[in-house]
């Protein structure tokens, strides 16, 4: 049997290493153009910044393929014939497969803005982009980042870090509202200040401005120009499946391709997983969820049916975490998807940008938490939520959940219901 | 405002560039002249204190000092890391310099309570130890044979390792800016294990050897001394003497702070130290354990290339495997700068070391 997985991300070789778990004998082959060994995309901003070396941000190290027994093709397939089972690669080869899996995963979303094509534009998504945004950080001066989501505030923080005034455009009244309230969000745009970023909210940009070629600056919606020699576009990524436009694969109608619960295509032998699946939500809305976690969880019940075992992908309750600048965040359960008479009980401590959101129906059941600063686990909140626990019992035994370093002062409630 | 906790090793000083190599020399010359010649005396003399080691105290205290201060300008905002930082420091002051320096006032010799068996191996070398006042001699065997095993079920060796120990209070606090250097593949954890045990049993043979040595001197009944030289006196004196030579003042002296910058800092406790290797066993029997929260890791590796003694912690992390390694010396610096918050130090007795996953909870609404 043939396995080939397109794809090196986390659900490539997540799938690859539970395959070989399964069979020892099965031939396994990964493609990926992007590198050749795996690595953490989401780790893509330490290695800019240098705080982690290429070879830190590898999970497994450089032996891992020869001692799994992968072989590896670092090559890009341009396109698939499902008839005859067959990749074809951009360097002219061909390769036939048994069993296949698609886990090419995502590309940055561009807008065709007047002057997107100039040199000192770019995104911070593929090892590409790292390597071109450390060839121009040596020279750059001023940056404008465009786009208030979590690629857009790393990308941020490691400009200024490098010392480059970095001028942040945020198209919402609030930093990130799609995961945080106007508190929160506020919260992470005066911590961003702090460490010097300049923060413009409700301004877009209109335009790109340049001379020669290169960038000089943005236009904004509001008619200001802000100069720069760097723009970088962070409002989103998409699945990276235009090369199978002609493979017969159903796609959702942002590019994910669509799936069964057990990861299949409408084509047989074809597999999907990662960010460029289109999965069903937990709250039954189809689309690809782009993030680390699902996109292992997918590619190791990839690696599970690819062998033939049957296994649903269920996602559970959502939960995520980030970090803006140095406030960590932690969310779990239903949270900002304003249910028409959902509450919530918020609570800020004194002087620290520690929040805690619990969002609660009118019976007092508690449907998600939302915070920022400390530390909690979220594998207890999320119990909690299955448990369908009451406000009360919630606030009374959110110590449980706490998460923080030892000796940090313990969380008190002492807020109010609002 | 704390500084921010992202931080960049591209510095040459930091990525075994010149400087680094630069500064490994002087280390290695340093303590190659302090240890093994008479010329540092003068230098000593020079500035109007007693003699080199006077002066070599002097300077490691202040290492620790100023390394300290720019650990906690990065790290402070952390109480574990403000209060273990202030603890090393504070028992480089009082325990290691001050105390022997002030006993030595009185005519006395000096004694380092914060220091233990077999670290300190002379601690349970009779014709050394039994120098010392009644007090102090069953200081020195209660606190290394009973104490350190009990403090460290309880807590971890972390207790002495980056609380209290003066090696580890260096590499804590100079030695910070080395900390990524420290080499994480399973081959060095390979070395590690040969390298720790086998030093564990030349201090175990070593210390054995000088007390039945002197138990033989001791034997005749008038409690008169047995001045006969024999060959065993021989071979125990020649064993004591290479130990002191190759562990004390070769590993963990010049070798163990001159590949700071090179290996990074805690050369000496992960490969050498016989203290750390018995409190490690200790320690896989302990309560101290580093948490994984279920499903959080992004794998970056922050924790894994942080780690001072070469865990990789994040092959334990990514599997959502908690885990008790030997080597860990609790630091807490993994859990500190991972960006999702997935680890956590804790003392507790029960231990489960991962969680089934196949009952992750689902809500309807
Ligand atoms: C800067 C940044 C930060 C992020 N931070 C977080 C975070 O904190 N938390 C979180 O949950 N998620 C985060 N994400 C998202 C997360 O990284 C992705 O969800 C995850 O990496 C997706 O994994 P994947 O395996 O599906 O695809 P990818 O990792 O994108 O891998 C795709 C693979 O497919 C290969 N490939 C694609 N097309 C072809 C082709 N035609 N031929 C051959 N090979 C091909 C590529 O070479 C690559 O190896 C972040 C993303 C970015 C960009
Ligand atoms: S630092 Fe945290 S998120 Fe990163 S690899 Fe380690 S445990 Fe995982």
């Amino acid at each position: 049997m043939h396995y080939v997985i397109i794809g090196n991300g986390v659900a490539g070789i997540n799938a690859a290493n539970r395959l070989r778990n399964l069979d020892d004998e099965a031939e396994i082959t990964i493609i990926s153009y992007e590198s050749k060994h795996h690595f953490s995309r989401t780790a893509l901003m330490y290695v800019f910044c240098g705080q982690l070396s290429e070879q830190c941000v590898e999970p497994f190290e450089r032996d891992h393929y020869e001692k799994m027994g992968f072989k590896r093709i670092h090559n890009k397939v341009v396109s698939l014939d499902v008839l005859n089972k067959k990749l074809q690669l951009k360097n002219g080869q061909s390769l036939t497969y048994d069993k296949l899996l698609i886990a090419s995963g995502s590309v940055p979303v561009m807008f065709d803005w007047k002057g997107a094509d100039l040199e000192g534009v770019g995104n911070f998504v593929l090892w590409s982009d790292l390597e071109w945004l450390l060839e121009k950080a040596k020279t750059a001066k001023k940056a404008v980042v465009v786009g208030g989501g979590l690629i857009g505030i790393e990308t941020a923080e490691i400009l200024q870090l490098a010392g480059i005034q970095t001028t942040f455009l945020i198209r919402e009244s609030h930093y990130w509202p799609v995961a945080l309230d106007e508190n929160e969000g506020t919260i992470v745009c005066d911590h961003m200040k702090e460490h010097g970023i300049d923060v413009r909210l409700k301004t877009e940009m209109q335009e790109i401005l340049g001379d020669n070629g290169k960038v000089t600056g943005v236009k904004t919606s509001n008619g200001e120009t802000i100069d720069a020699d760097l723009v970088l576009i962070a409002i989103g990524v998409r699945p990276q499946t235009d090369w199978l436009a002609d493979s017969g694969l159903n796609f959702d109608d942002r590019g994910g391709i669509i799936v069964d619960e057990q990861l299949q295509t409408n084509l047989e032998n074809v597999y999907a997983a990662g960010d460029c699946t289109s999965v069903v939500w937990f709250n039954d809305v189809r689309r690809p969820e782009q993030l680390w976690y699902t996109s292992r969880d997918q590619g190791l019940v990839a690696g599970e049916n690819l062998f033939g075992l049957e296994k649903n992908y269920k996602r559970g309750i959502f939960y995520n975490s980030a970090k803006f600048f140095d406030i960590e965040y932690t969310t779990a359960g239903y949270v900002n998807f304003n249910f028409e008479d959902e509450q919530n009980w918020y609570q800020k401590e004194e002087g620290k940008p520690y929040t805690v959101r619990v969002t609660y129906l009118p019976d007092k059941t508690v449907i998600g938490f939302n915070m920022l600063g400390r530390r909690w686990n979220h594998t207890i909140l999320v119990q909690w939520i299955a448990e369908k626990r009451k406000l009360d019992w919630v606030l009374k035994h959110l110590n449980e959940a706490n998460y923080d370093e030892e000796l940090m002062s313990p969380f008190q409630v002492s807020g109010g219901i609002s | 405002m704390q500084a921010g906790l992202l931080t960049t090793f591209k510095s040459p000083a930091k990525s075994r560039g010149y400087t680094a190599w630069i500064l490994s020399v002087i280390l290695f010359v340093f303590y190659i002249l302090v240890y093994f010649t008479p010329i540092p005396d003068s230098w000593a003399n020079a500035v109007g204190l007693n003699g080199k080691w006077q002066m070599y105290g002097v300077l490691y205290t202040l290492a620790m000092i100023i390394g300290g201060y720019f650990f906690l300008r990065k790290h402070g905002n952390s109480k574990y890391h403000k209060v273990r930082t202030w603890s090393v420091i504070f028992f480089q002051i009082v325990f290691a310099f001050s105390i022997p320096e002030i006993m030595g006032l009185f005519d006395s010799k000096g004694f380092n309570f914060a220091k233990f068996w077999p670290l300190g191996i002379e601690y349970l070398y009779p014709q050394y130890i039994f120098e010392y006042p009644l007090l102090i001699i069953v200081y020195a065997f209660v606190a290394s044979l009973i104490a350190v095993p009990i403090l460290t079920l309880l807590y971890g060796k972390r207790w002495y390792c980056s609380w209290m120990c003066g090696c580890g209070g260096l590499a804590e606090t100079a030695g910070d800016s080395f900390r990524h250097l420290s080499d994480k593949k399973v081959k060095a954890w390979k070395f590690e294990q040969w390298s720790i045990y086998t030093v564990l049993f030349l201090a175990l043979l070593t210390t054995a050897l000088v007390i039945i040595n002197w138990g033989l001197h001791f034997e005749n009944e008038a409690g008169q001394w047995v001045t006969e030289f024999t060959t065993f006196d021989l071979i125990a004196s020649k064993i004591q003497g290479t130990y002191q030579f190759i562990v004390v003042a070769m590993l963990s002296g010049v070798l163990g702070v001159g590949l700071y910058p090179l290996m990074g800092s805690r050369v000496w406790c992960r490969f050498f130290c016989p203290l750390a290797a018995i409190m490690g066993l200790v320690q896989k029997f302990g309560r101290f354990r580093i948490t994984v929260k279920d499903d959080m890791c992004i794998s970056c590796g922050n924790c894994s290339t942080y780690c001072e003694m070469g865990i990789d912690v994040r092959s334990y992390a990514q599997n959502n495997e908690s885990f008790k390694r030997a080597s860990c010396v609790g630091c807490g610096m993994c859990a500190h700068v991972c960006p999702r918050g997935v680890l956590k130090l804790e003392n507790k007795w029960d231990f489960k070391q991962s969680s089934d996953k196949s009952k992750r909870p689902v809500f309807d609404l």
